[in-house]
């Protein structure tokens, strides 16, 4: 089994099943820079995954139905910001219920529009074309794991780099990146914050829209109950694991996805357990919790003691100029 | 009490029934959708949800059997959030649970009732663990509980269809199963019909000893204390730590037994899917229930209730899709969650009727008693 298991398939099909996660991860850490802890990220995937494959029957065409699906999403992150901001619900509940919700209105709708199905598919659907890269798609190796997908891969790597540019070089990611370190001082500096959280949510629910509509457009062509099953929550996961930074999740994303792939091929290839090495990256993640906080912890001892240090220097030069 | 007391109590009780009359009216609006009418389906869902037609074939009975592991993942969350902890990881504590029963259920060897009695404590005791963790995580070093219990439930899921598809496979089906536990490790169903047993005494025993403990012991004080405010419990000479951490261990043990009675109780052995939502379920139950076991118990009845109206008296009789009862479910959320949105409404209600018939608002008398 040496041969046939790392191969450039499973690093592209890797790539593909990373892509979701990437795109809500990337949701997740921008909501989380703006101070708001967005564990809604599954229905807003889910919905998108429902909306992309109706309106791509309903409308006879693929890109105007994850068109629309991505409107819905960034729609749902609206709603779920105006609960926040006005109705002050807790943020934790609330995407709790909308999880909930969405799960089942999706299913819901599914049987009143289709009839009572436990999935659903129409041939009449296009799955999303993949297309070459130009130039890279003719380097040896690299053309074969990096070209021949559809749009939504390589826009999930696109976002990633604007998202950074975006996050670290624009007013906008100052203003956001200040509203999630200290909401009260931002708002002393005329930010509006209202505004940069709703912003942050409104996008983040476009993105995991659109890593919605990737599964059921663009992976599968079909619908069915709980269709992200649990993506959303490894996007959150993803992104706290990246330290909440775009390139940071593009890479965390990856190897999520690359675990899932992995499995998968172990899978077909070998009686070995497959879901353990999906155990990894949640392993890496609490272990990378738990590594920052024992960091802080040193800081914050080593601080503590500098500061006696320097009080017990303070105190001696006062009694010399005493003297 | 006074007035003001009073009413806060009121609204406690308000809130709650207003989120479900609400939940309730979107419901007709969902099967307007389906051409049926509301009405008619409300009745429909009533009866295959609450009603009894025979003492062997009473739906109330089996909603009874569906309401025990939610009061139990209920009462694991109020536990949590009454020790200031937002533990949502009763999802993983529950796998653990399940998966200890049903591995010690045919592994074990012991007479009737010890048996069952064994595995039910162990499964408390991994699941207390499980959950003392992000406690121990959180109070050690201040990580977010949120995350770290988030985290642990997609490991506690993935090493469930770990352990049913390896080591405890019962054989080689399509679909892995473990295998069916011993009679003597079963929990006894009281009538035919459904499996309404001992799991349902189990669970209502443990909501009274939960109300006991969190307001009748100082333990209990302690911890509810170190959850509404842990400067003014330090204040106090409480140690908001060992409160927190003693919360979260408690909070385990139950989901832990909601897995463990799932097994015992009703299953008899599991599958991968087998804690798929579970746990969130137990958090809603809570958060309806307004954190009390009192509250829990009715909120878990009442959503078993309808799932299974919407599933048997919706979908099979009236081929409305049973996934309303989930919306409805989520939709009674979402309303009591926006809890403000209604204290408002009702104080500004009261305020008006109080104001048309001559008397002083509430927030008026509560001035004129503090002075």
């Amino acid at each position: 089994m040496e041969d046939g298991v790392f191969t450039i398939a499973l690093l592209s099909s890797g790539l593909r099943l990373a892509t979701p996660v990437i795109l809500a991860a990337l949701g997740g850490a921008i909501c989380n820079r703006a101070g708001v802890l967005n564990l809604a990220l599954e229905a807003k995937m889910l919905l998108g995954a429902f909306v992309a494959i109706v309106m791509a029957f309903f409308l006879g065409n693929t890109y105007l139905g994850i068109l629309v699906a991505v409107a819905f999403g960034g729609l749902l992150g609206l709603m779920f910001a105006m609960l926040y901001l006005k109705y002050k619900v807790n943020l934790i509940i609330l995407a709790l219920a909308i999880n909930l919700l969405i799960l089942e209105l999706t299913v819901y709708f599914m049987r009143v529009l289709f009839g009572n199905v436990g999935s659903w598919a129409d041939p009449s659907i296009q799955r999303l074309p993949d297309f070459e890269l130009p130039i890279i798609a003719n380097i040896p190796v690299i053309g074969d794991v990096f070209s021949g997908y559809n749009f939504i891969v390589y826009f999930s790597w696109f976002a990633a780099i604007a998202g950074y540019v975006i996050m670290f070089h624009t007013k906008f990611g100052r203003h956001l990146r200040a509203v999630g370190e200290n909401k009260e001082a931002a708002e002393t500096l005329g930010i509006n914050v209202r505004r940069v959280q709703i912003t942050a949510m409104v996008i983040a629910g476009m993105l995991c829209a659109l890593g919605g509509a990737f599964l059921s457009v663009g992976h599968l062509t079909l619908f069915t109950r709980n269709m992200t099953n649990g993506r959303g929550w490894v996007g959150v996961t993803a992104a706290i694991f990246g330290f909440q930074h775009p390139i940071g999740v593009l890479l965390t994303g990856s190897f999520f996805g690359l675990a899932e792939a992995f499995a998968v091929r172990i899978q077909n290839v070998s009686d070995l357990p497959p879901n353990l090495v999906q155990l990894l990256p949640q392993f890496a993640t609490l272990a990378a919790l738990i590594l920052v906080a024992l960091r802080e912890k040193g800081q914050l001892w080593l601080n503590r003691r500098r500061f006696r240090q320097q009080l017990a220097r303070g105190e001696m030069r006062s009694t010399v100029a005493g003297d | 009490m006074d007035t003001y007391q009073r009413q806060q109590r009121l609204n406690t009780v308000l809130v709650p029934i207003l989120a479900i009359l609400s939940g309730l009216l979107v419901a007709a609006v969902l099967i307007l959708f389906t051409g049926e009418s509301p009405i008619e389906a409300f009745g429909e869902l009533f009866r295959a949800g609450f009603g009894c037609r025979a003492i062997d074939r009473c739906a109330f009975l089996t909603t009874l059997e569906r309401a025990t592991p939610l009061i139990l993942t209920g009462l694991s969350a109020v536990v949590a959030f009454r020790s200031g902890m937002f533990s949502i990881g009763q999802e993983g504590q529950f796998a653990f649970g399940a998966l200890v029963a049903a591995w010690l259920g045919f592994a074990l060897d012991l007479p009737v009732v010890l048996h069952a009695l064994v595995i039910m404590v162990l499964a408390m005791i991994v699941g207390g663990i499980y959950s003392w963790i992000p406690g121990v995580l959180k109070v050690k070093l201040q990580i977010n509980e949120v995350i770290t219990t988030l985290v642990m439930n997609e490991i506690a899921l993935l090493i469930l269809v770990y352990m049913v598809n390896f080591p405890l496979r019962a054989d080689r089906g399509t679909t892995a199963f473990s295998p069916v536990i011993d009679e003597t490790a079963k929990l006894g169903a009281f009538l035919p019909g459904s499996k309404w047993g001992w799991g349902f005494v189990i669970a209502i025993a443990a909501a009274i000893i939960v109300y006991l403990y969190l307001w009748r012991s100082t333990a209990g004080y302690e911890q509810r204390m170190a959850g509404q405010s842990s400067l003014f419990a330090l204040f106090g000479g409480i140690r908001n730590d060992r409160a927190a951490l003693r919360g979260m261990f408690l909070s385990g043990t139950l989901a832990g037994l909601a897995g463990a009675i799932e097994v015992l109780g009703v299953h008899y052995r599991i599958n991968q899917d087998f804690s798929v939502g579970l746990g969130f379920d137990g958090l809603s139950v809570a958060i309806l229930g307004q954190v009390h076991p009192l509250g829990a118990v009715l909120v878990a009845i009442l959503f078993a209730g309808v799932r299974l109206g919407a599933q048997l008296g919706l979908q099979i009789n009236m081929g409305i899709p049973r996934e309303l009862g989930g919306s409805v479910i989520a939709f009674m959320i979402l309303f009591v969650a926006a809890e403000q949105f209604y204290r408002n409404n009702i104080a500004g209600v009261r305020d008006r009727i109080d104001h048309w018939r001559g008397r002083k608002t509430a927030v008026e008398l509560a001035v004129e008693e503090n002075n």
